[in-house]
């Protein structure tokens, strides 16, 4: 709960660095104020207490996202500097960053469905003006109209669905819900599958599943290339960490029918994000539906509903974080060098920048799931934990979608090492080699010692 | 609160529906056929509290006019939450009185920010 108001604090002294002009050190103080945050959220470890009359509960579930994102942001900071190079808004980038951690923060945390609905709100709304950061790129207006449109629509969905599931049984807690669902045998009531179907499908669009993706393609390659790296990375992980803490603690009684809707939701998502995604040729939108198609994957876990369920989902969501870090990272450097975002604009990357060239390598082989790397047991995870619950045809899906993925995965390993055109040398600088190469080891280590995230909760 | 209801308690309702209803046609087709039909140009001119009406009233306005009004409507909204905590004054007690100086603190912090920032400077 600390890191909640440390965050805030950290987010009104940078609005305040602009007036009293001491922008220029506001990089480290971001720096020390999330480090900060994260060692305020390891003090809530295995101690669990609820906050703001049982709004807010800090158990250990709440605890590992929280520094999951929190982490993920600070690397992100190191990767999206390039952002903050202007000194007429990058406070206001800083500050919309970690107002948006607020709402991630409280998204994975609630025990309230209101608190849902603001932990959601002051996420998107924050994303909604990053999106369209580049203000004098028409692509990125569009990307901020479209994401703004589309989501103000969707949380209405959530509201309703809040509603009815209020008017029936009575209250926001999700603890009160699942009890008077368990204890009244209500849950065949038409009212109720409505209202969850409603919220299911508010959720089911801030992650991106499929049939509602449509926004993420437009939308990830419109915004800016470091916005479109935290909306994969970190406002994935607080959606579907959301997603599975509601689903798991409040509507876990009645699960046949939503899990009935999702097991064909994750289906479709993985089908078609797979197969989309291999007809792409600019690196930006490919990326965007191979996020869509990680969203189907991520789905399995609130699937399975077991105890595996939130253990795996951490590693999935770690893994896939960081190394969709390292991918946008690449794209970022490349494409600010040669004006392209297309997959042709890596050809020959290798001969001139191996450190950049084995990096990326590192991070879409550990998309793909391939062992010994974080991607490949995050994958392992769910899917034993959807098969311990007993999905076994999703899972063959799944595998079959990964198949698939791994295909389009490996054409830009294959134009990394086109040897018919030299790429120049793009200069990365020492910063930029650091963070890739951190990226690179913790994929490796995840992959190789999985139990440091996976024994955690 | 287990009450059960059946299709018929709705009949009230859906009498009243109808009655709505049919007083609205009623009343607007009956006004058509009695009324007499005087179609001039001082007639059909946009009435404005008797002023004469001067040009479109869909004009482009500056955009500082939008700044001004969602801040307005964001510190006037801000009186919601005053007035449930004055209703509640008495058992919310002390700790209510801090919650609310935090609130205001922070309101009155982003009051200072719009003002250094200049939002609130027309020229």
């Amino acid at each position: 709960m600390n890191s909640l108001i440390i965050l805030a604090a950290l987010g009104l002294i940078i609005l305040f660095s602009e007036i009293f002009n001491f922008k220029k050190i506001i990089f480290p103080i971001v720096f020390a104020g999330i480090i900060a945050a994260i060692v305020a959220a390891l003090g809530d470890w295995n101690n669990s207490a609820s906050y703001f009359n049982n709004m807010i509960r800090t158990d250990n579930y709440a605890v590992s996202f929280s520094v999951l994102i929190l982490f993920i942001t600070l690397l992100w900071f190191v990767m999206s500097s390039s952002m903050f190079e202007d000194q007429e808004t990058r406070t206001d980038y800083f500050s919309l960053i970690v107002f948006s951690l607020i709402g991630a923060l409280v998204m994975v945390s609630f025990t309230n469905l209101i608190m849902l609905f603001l932990g959601i709100e002051i996420l998107s709304i924050s994303m909604y003006a990053l999106a369209g950061s580049k203000k004098d790129n028409l692509a990125s207006n569009e990307a901020a109209m479209k994401y703004f449109l589309l989501g103000a629509f969707t949380t209405g969905f959530l509201l309703f669905g809040i509603a009815l599931v209020y008017g029936i049984t009575g209250s926001f807690n999700t603890d009160q819900i699942s009890e008077y669902i368990m204890s009244t045998g209500h849950s065949s009531s038409p009212v109720l599958i409505a209202g969850i179907l409603l919220i299911l499908t508010a959720l089911t669009f801030k992650i991106a599943a499929a049939p509602f993706h449509f926004w993420a393609p437009d939308v990830y390659q419109g915004a800016p290339t470091p916005v479109t790296a935290f909306m994969s990375s970190v406002v994935k992980t607080a959606a579907i960490a959301s997603f599975l803490r509601l689903f798991g603690s409040a509507f876990a009684g009645p699960s046949e029918f939503w899990i009935a809707t999702l097991w064909v939701i994750s289906a479709i998502t993985i089908v078609l994000g797979n197969i989309l995604a291999v007809y792409q040729t600019n690196l930006k939108r490919m990326l965007a539906y191979s996020s869509i198609s990680h969203a189907g994957y991520m789905i399995m876990s609130v699937i399975a509903l077991n105890e595996k369920a939130a253990s795996s989902l951490l590693f999935y969501t770690a893994a896939y974080g960081i190394s969709s870090l390292a991918a946008f990272m690449v794209l970022l450097i490349v494409s600010s060098k040669s004006g392209t975002e297309e997959i042709s604009g890596l050809r020959g990357m290798f001969s001139k920048n191996p450190i950049m060239a084995s990096a990326a390598c590192i991070a879409v082989l550990s998309l793909a799931g391939i062992p010994p790397l974080a991607g490949f047991f995050a994958k392992y995870y769910i899917f034993s934990a959807a098969l311990q619950s007993g999905y076994t045809g999703l899972v063959l899906i799944a595998v079959a979608g990964s198949l698939v993925g791994v295909f389009y995965y490996f054409r830009i390993i294959i134009n990394i090492f086109e040897s018919n055109v030299q790429m120049n040398d793009l200069g990365v600088n020492v910063f930029n080699k650091a963070f890739l190469l951190i990226c690179s080891l913790l994929a490796l280590l995840f992959g190789i010692l999985p139990g440091l995230i996976i024994d955690a909760i | 609160m287990e009450t059960t209801s059946l299709p018929t308690d709705y009949f009230p309702i859906a009498i009243q529906f109808f009655v709505a209803l049919g007083f609205v046609l009623t009343t607007m087709v009956a006004t058509h056929l009695l009324g007499p039909k005087r179609k001039s140009k001082v007639k059909l001119e946009a009435f404005e509290c008797g002023i004469e009406s001067q040009g479109n009233a869909r004009i482009p306005f500056t955009i500082k006019y939008f700044l001004v009004a969602i801040l307005f409507v964001l510190f006037d909204v801000e009186v919601i939450f005053m007035y449930p905590w004055a209703v509640n004054f008495k058992e919310l007690g002390t700790t209510g009185i801090i919650e609310m100086f935090i609130f205001m603190l922070l309101l009155l912090t982003g009051f200072y920010y719009i003002i250094k920032k200049g939002a609130l400077k027309w020229e």
